[in-house]
Formats: structure tokens, sequence, C-alpha cells
């Protein structure tokens, strides 16, 4: 039962007691989303897309026709300009927010479903923004609307910059739009975009269970066509998101037999369908279960959860507590293969290994100035354990399937970086009754466990050894 | 443009009739031979790797994105200009172009689409090895492939114990805590577990020199090249290339497919390095998940599509060729009106591959890896035998 700690947050830590009632401790953590842990400075979404504009326009407007026949005067600016804008140091304060949720808060359980969720609405690797945006956008578009039904969610992350910019619907035009037709005049072509459209329906809402075809995924991308950044001359791309009518496809539209009508409101009609579709409560609740659960939930998992769904029209506090009640009913039969970011999180947690950089240390930081090695520390970290949150590699997000996470060079990291991760504890967690308490707090078999890690005299040993035992990888 | 859709054996009665006479290859023990898979991510455009020359429907359709100084390859088909080491190969007979070819998948996801081109199947998700895994399995190659990556690509499931190398700048801990790791996961019956930890305790990369070594694709395919060329060691390489979903700026010679393709050209520049003379008992061989429409869309980009190319390169080639049954570029010849066709299922290129490389008679390749679908064997026509 013990594992059901890990499973659905990441383990108790020195200061937890453990819970009276496991289920109730977890649930309770659910309804409210609190103010954030991390007591530095926070930027908003808004401002970090100014450091975006900011590099994108000196770079693409400046600097490529400065230093045209200066390839290393070019470099070297550029190289002043990244600073400039942040863009070394911004997602690494961002880690430091993300990882106080797990480590530092009252609602660990509220943060592994917030890593959940920012991966299910992924922002893959693409340009610069991982770097500047998406970071904020998974506290201003994600984690704000834990507290709210899935759709509204599913609205907001939908016409939220960073995926309009990163599914490329600021190219999808309309054919029959004005637009086009002003193109046509100037002998070029502009056209439909299907990207966003494609995945708004299989990795957002419905998933290709719910049977779309290539003409639902067309007619989508009529729907979404004109939405898009204002553009501007300084601000290029990084405009707020609005609906440019000339860029929408005249005409009436049908995406999975349902009609609608042109025009702006045609799109958020559209995610109140795609989201009341009964393919994707389903698909989140297997998604859910995936990933808190085991590779290949049943139907029995499930269903509660889409029951939940169905009696509270996706409110996600209650989606969420039937996901959780799930977890706890499965916890003695399944353990999930943690991917590397939850795995790194269970270990500092109960470790109590000093992950993230104090608040004071990130904000010595000024803008214009290379970042310390030690306020980029988490970014290397991540991309070295191999799951970088921002930086997933597809729309699809990191891969909830153990198999995935299963090579040598990834557990070749997992040793490495337990040992790494040793010495970065407070003296008073380095001793052997430090480690045999949190054993026993944390393991159904702490005795065996004991046993196991008490053939090595380190305590350096010990704790590699026990953060790579099968009872820690997989929870 | 000269080409014309020639007459190839159609039909399943034929194809099936001819592949009952097939002679077993015969194993040849003397040589070690290998086969490196370089997946190219994101859909692969063909078109732009392979111009079609004179074909005024492929002109009209992207005429942004047309490029100049193309290598002329024969009188029907040109090289992108970028790929000099691939081009290299060929003047030396050692680079084959499979052109109007596909997994048999239509439908234009990503996702779905890389999960077929990895497990050759038909439903996405449905099957859980990679088809090089499974002909791997069938050729008893345990333990011999390896993973230029940090994640195991599915490509490679369905034989245990596969190693994988992206370097990590630290030490290994002490051999001792690793053996005891290993015999606390046979205990528990964590078997992959196990057998990552006999790769990992074994693993001779890492101590000699391996630590400072850059991550980049050039980097890797040299030093696959030099473990593929020892005798002992892997038979079977994976490498993965991003950044071919060229939604926008899909550009000209210098524009983002280019990029891409120039990295996927690194890779056989620097295996042919390690190699040496071991190129030619190779045989490398590229793999997309679906290629471009062949009209550039709004933002100078292309969209998803289907019918792409494939690279082929090494020793094991019969001759230097573009292998095509070309299905031509009028609309009615497009793929619903839109994509260039594919007239070759991919899958017959990498049965045949595999069949040559592994010495493994194309019948059971064709029905243990691939289900006994209708596929050709091509082995005489693109490899030596």
């Amino acid at each position: 039962m013990k594992n059901f700690y890990r499973k659905v947050a990441f383990g108790l830590g020195p200061d937890d007691k453990t819970p009276s009632d496991p289920l109730t401790w977890a649930i309770n953590q659910l309804k409210d989303i609190p103010e954030f842990s991390w007591k530095g400075k926070i930027l908003s979404e808004k401002e970090l897309r100014k450091y975006y504009r900011d590099y994108v326009y000196g770079d693409r407007k400046v600097l490529r026709k400065k230093f045209k026949n200066d390839k290393d005067g070019y470099k070297r600016e550029k190289n002043k300009l990244r600073h400039a804008t942040g863009q070394k140091f911004w997602w690494n304060l961002e880690l430091c927010i993300r990882y106080s949720e797990a480590l530092k808060s009252a609602k660990p359980v509220l943060a592994k479903l917030w890593y959940f969720w920012g991966n299910h609405f992924a922002i893959s690797e693409k340009d610069f923004l991982a770097q500047y945006t998406t970071g904020a956008y998974q506290r201003e578009i994600i984690r704000a609307n834990m507290n709210q039904n899935f759709e509204k969610m599913a609205q907001e992350a939908t016409i939220g910059w960073s995926m309009i910019h990163h599914l490329d619907n600021d190219q999808n035009v309309g054919p029959k739009s004005q637009e086009a037709r002003w193109a046509r005049e100037k002998g070029k072509t502009k056209g439909v975009n299907e990207n966003h459209a494609r995945e708004l329906l299989e990795l957002h809402t419905v998933s290709p269970d719910c049977g779309y075809t290539q003409e639902d995924i067309i007619q989508m991308a009529y729907i979404m066509s004109g939405w898009r950044p204002k553009w501007g001359k300084k601000r290029l791309e990084t405009g707020d998101v609005h609906f440019n009518p000339d860029a929408h496809e005249p005409g009436t539209k049908i995406v999975l037999g349902k009609k609608y009508k042109n025009g702006r409101k045609s799109l958020s009609d559209a995610i109140t369908d795609l989201v009341n579709h009964p393919s994707c409560r389903k698909f989140i609740a297997m998604k859910l279960c995936r990933y808190l659960i085991t590779d290949n939930p049943t139907e029995e998992m499930m269903e509660p959860i889409i029951k939940a769904w169905e009696k509270s029209d996706g409110f996600l506090p209650e989606v969420h507590k039937a996901a959780i009640e799930v977890a706890f009913n499965y916890s003695d039969k399944y353990n999930k293969f943690q991917n590397p970011e939850n795995w790194l999180l269970q270990m500092s947690k109960m470790a109590d290994v000093d992950l993230i950089p104090s608040p004071s240390f990130m904000d010595l930081y000024k803008l214009g100035n290379k970042p310390i090695k030690d306020q980029r520390a988490l970014e290397r970290l991540m991309d070295e354990l191999g799951q970088h949150p921002y930086l997933a590699k597809q729309p699809n997000g990191w891969s909830d399937i153990s198999e995935d996470w299963m090579s040598p060079e990834l557990l070749i990291r997992r040793l490495v970086y337990a040992r790494e991760a040793y010495y970065r504890k407070s003296g008073k967690s380095q001793t052997p009754e430090y480690y045999e308490e949190m054993i026993k707090k944390n393991y159904d078999n702490p005795d065996e466990i004991l046993k196991i890690i008490d053939q090595h005299k380190e305590l350096v040993h010990k704790h590699v050894i026990l953060f790579n035992l099968p009872e820690t990888l997989k929870s | 443009m000269k080409i014309s859709r020639r007459n190839f054996l159609k039909g399943s009665a034929t194809t099936l009739f001819l592949a009952g006479f097939n002679f077993p290859v015969l194993a040849n023990s003397e040589k070690k031979k290998n086969l490196v898979v370089i997946m190219l991510r994101g859909g692969m455009d063909g078109l732009c790797a392979v111009p079609i020359i004179g074909d005024k429907n492929f002109e009209k359709r992207r005429k942004d994105l047309i490029l100049d100084e193309t290598i002329k390859l024969n009188s029907d088909f040109a090289l992108h200009p970028k790929l000099k080491n691939f081009y290299n190969l060929w003047q030396n007979n050692l680079g084959t172009i499979i052109h109007a070819t596909n997994i048999p998948y239509t439908k234009r996801s990503h996702f779905d689409g890389q999960n077929l081109m990895e497990t050759g199947g038909h439903i996405p998700y449905s099957i859980k090895t990679g088809w090089l895994g499974r002909g791997m399995k069938l050729a008893d190659l345990k333990g011999d492939g390896l993973a230029l990556a940090l994640p195991m690509p599915l490509l490679l499931r369905g034989i245990p114990s596969n190693d994988n190398f992206y370097p990590s700048k630290k030490r290994l801990p002490r051999t001792e805590l690793l053996q005891l790791l290993k015999s606390v996961y046979t205990d528990k019956s964590e078997h992959d577990l196990a057998n990552m930890m006999e790769i990992i305790a074994n693993r001779s990369m890492m101590n000699n020199g391996g630590t400072s070594m850059s991550r980049k694709n050039s980097s890797l395919a040299y030093k696959a090249g030099l473990e593929l060329k020892k005798i002992n060691g892997p038979r079977v390489a994976v490498f993965e290339v991003d950044g071919f979903d060229t939604h926008a700026a899909q550009g000209g010679v210098n524009g983002s497919h280019s990029d891409s393709l120039i990295e996927m050209d690194s890779i056989f520049k620097s295996l042919e390095k390690g190699l040496g003379s071991e190129i030619e008992n190779t045989l490398v061989l590229t793999l997309t998940e679906f290629g471009r429409t062949i009209k550039q869309n709004g933002g100078r980009g292309t969209e998803h599509g289907y019918g792409s190319a494939i690279f082929m390169a090494g020793g094991l080639l019969k001759k230097s060729q573009v292998y095509s049954d070309w299905p031509g570029l009028k609309r009615k010849e497009l793929f619903e009106g839109r994509d260039l066709n594919s007239t070759i299922d991919a899958r017959s290129i990498y049965a045949s591959a595999m069949s040559t490389v592994f010495d493994l008679d194309f019948k059971r390749i064709q029905k243990d890896v691939f289900w006994g679908e209708n596929l050709q064997n091509l082995s005489d026509k693109l490899f030596k035998i």
C-alpha cells in the first residue's frame, strides 16, 4: 500500500507524517489551486513572450541582415542577444517553480497531476518555446484550470499562443477565405494547415478511437482557420492570439456529423462537442490510469473515472478524485515503472536531496548576463535523465509506456545521478538512521530492503542501490 | 521526364507463386554483415531529397520550393545538392534510392505513422514489437542491437538485451554494486532490468574514452561504425533524425528540410569512416512515416503526405540505382489527388534487406515478421546475393 504515496505523489519526505488515512490525504489535495510555493520571481506568460519577441525580432530582422557576410560576428552578437533576452535562464526558473510544487508544497498529488496535464496538452520541442514560454503556459493555462471543467482547459489550451504557434495554426488559412483570394491575386497560394486540427482530435480530445476521417480533420482545420497571433512588424508571430475573419474559411463545416456555422464561435462550439463526446472521457480516463497505474488499463479501472466525468460534466477535481481512488484500490496489484522526472522527484523527496536552487540564488540573475552554472543545473539534469519536461519530441508528449523508459543508457543515468544526488543532501539526512526511517515510512517490505542495501557499507552506495531497486523504479 | 509506369508483377497469386520458388539464401557464416537503420522522423519529403526532373506537374505545385543546382542521378531523378556524402557513395556504386514507396499507412498522423513504421503493422499501437526486433529474433541476434538514442526505439523491440549508446559524462558505480542490483533483479523476476544491468556491467564503450563524446549523430555514427566493425560487436544499429515535419519555411537548398537531410547525410559519412572496409559488408537504410504533399502550403512548407523515398547505402547493394515503379504526378495519379503514391510497400524493401543481411529465407521473414502479408522479394534486384 505504501507505494500509493509514490504512485500518486512522490513518497513521504522527512517532514511528512504518515497519514492515518492515505486516500483522504491524497483526495484533500485536489480541490483548490494554491499559490505557488516558489517564493522567488515568477514572470507572466506575456512578459516571457516579450523576451521571445525581442529574440526572434533581433535575430531575424536585425542580426541576420547586419551580419550577412560575417558569420563569426553574427554568432557573437546572437549569443549576446540570447543572454539579453534570458534565453538560458527562464526555463531553469520555470523548472524551479515546477519542482517546488512536488517537493515543497502541501499538495504533491496535485503537482503529479499537473505534470500529467502539461504532458497531455504538450508543447513539444519547437523553435524556442521551451526556453521562453512553455513553463508559463503550463502554469497559466494548465495548472490554473485544474479546478475547472476539462472543457475550459481544452478551450484555453487550444487558443493559447504556445499551442497555436506550436501546431502551426498561424499558417492555417481557409482556401476560400478573403486572405487566400488576396494571395491568389498576387500569384501566391495560401491554404489549409491541418496540423493543429488533427492533434486537437487525436491527442487532446476524442482520440482516433472515435473513428474520425481525414475529411473531419480538414473540416476541423477550416473551423480553426483564422485563429492566429496578431501579426506586427516588431512583434512578428508573438502577438496575442485572435480570430481573423479574413483568413477564416466561409461556409458551414461538418465534423463528426455535427454542423458548424461560419465564424468565430464555431471553434468553441466544436470543442464543446468534442469534449462531450464519449470517446473523449474514455480516452482521458485511459490516459490517467496509464499514467498512475499500469500501461494497459482495464475497463474496470476506467469505469469509475468515466462515471465521475459524466456525473460532474468533466469537472476536473471530481475526475481526479475518481482517478486517485482507482489508483488506491489497485495500488497493491499494480506497480507502474516511473518516468525519469517522477523518479528524480521521488528520490529528492524521500532522501531529502537539495534539488532546487534557492529563490534568492535564482533571483541574483541579471538579464544580459550568462547564467552561472548552478542556475542552469536543473535544465542540464533533466536533459541528462532523458526527460526535459519542455522538450518532448512530438506533440503527443513524453510516453507513459514503461518500455519506452527501459534502456541501458537510461538506467545508467539513474545510477550515476542517484550518486550525484547523494552529495546534494544535508548532513542530517546522510545517516543510516535517516535511511532506516525513510524506508520504513515509504516501503511495504522495509526489512527485505534494508537487508539488501546492508550488503554495501558506505551510505552513498546504499542510496544508489535503494533508488534503483525494483520497488523504487516501479511504484 | 522519361519514366513511365513499368509493368510490375501484380496480383497476389503471381507474387506468392514466385515466392514459393525462391531458393533459400545460403548462410554465409564467414562474414559478419551489418544492418543500420536511420529513422527519419516527421515525414521525409522524398521529392525534396530526390526530385523528379522536368515534370511540370511538380514544378507548378511547389514553385517556391524547387531546388537549384541539384545533382543529376539519371535522366529522371536528381539528388538534393547538400547530400554530398550520399552522392559520393553513389558514385562508388554504394548508393541506392527507392522512390515512390511507403509503409501501408495513409492517414497522415505522425504518431500513428511512426508507430507503424516501427512495428510494420496496420493498426497503430496494436503491435508491441518492432519489425527489426522480430527479424533479429528470427535470426537469433540476441544482444546484437545498438540504438544510438536515449530511449530504446520500438523498432528494436522483440528481442531482449539490446544496447543503446548516448554518452553520459559521469562515471558508473562500482561493478560490485551493479552485480548486486543484477542479482536482486533476477531474484525478483525483473528480467528486463536484469538484462539491462548485464549490458551495463559489461559495457566497454563507456570506459574506453567514451566520456567526452559528443551526442551529435555524426559522432555517434563514427562510434557505431567502429563497434559494427568489430567481429564480436553489434550487427544492427539504429539512428534517429528529427525535424522533417516542415509545415512552414521548408525552404530551398538552405531551408529547414535541408537541415535534417544534411544530418542524415552526416551519418552516412561518419559510418563509412568508422566502418572502413567493413562498409562492404554493411547495409544502411532509411525509414520514415510518410512523405509530404506535392503542393506547397500557405507557409511555404508541405503537409503530411503518403509516398516518400528510401535511401540505401553500403557494399551489400547490387549497384547504384533509383529503383522505382514511378506512379506519375498528374492529379489522377496522385494518392487522394494530392500525394505521391506508393507503388512499393516499404516493408518489401525491409524484408528483402533483412533476408540479405541476416541470411534468412525471405519467406520466413514474410511469414514470421510480417504475418505472411503480400510482400515482394526484391533481394536479387537490390542486393548482392
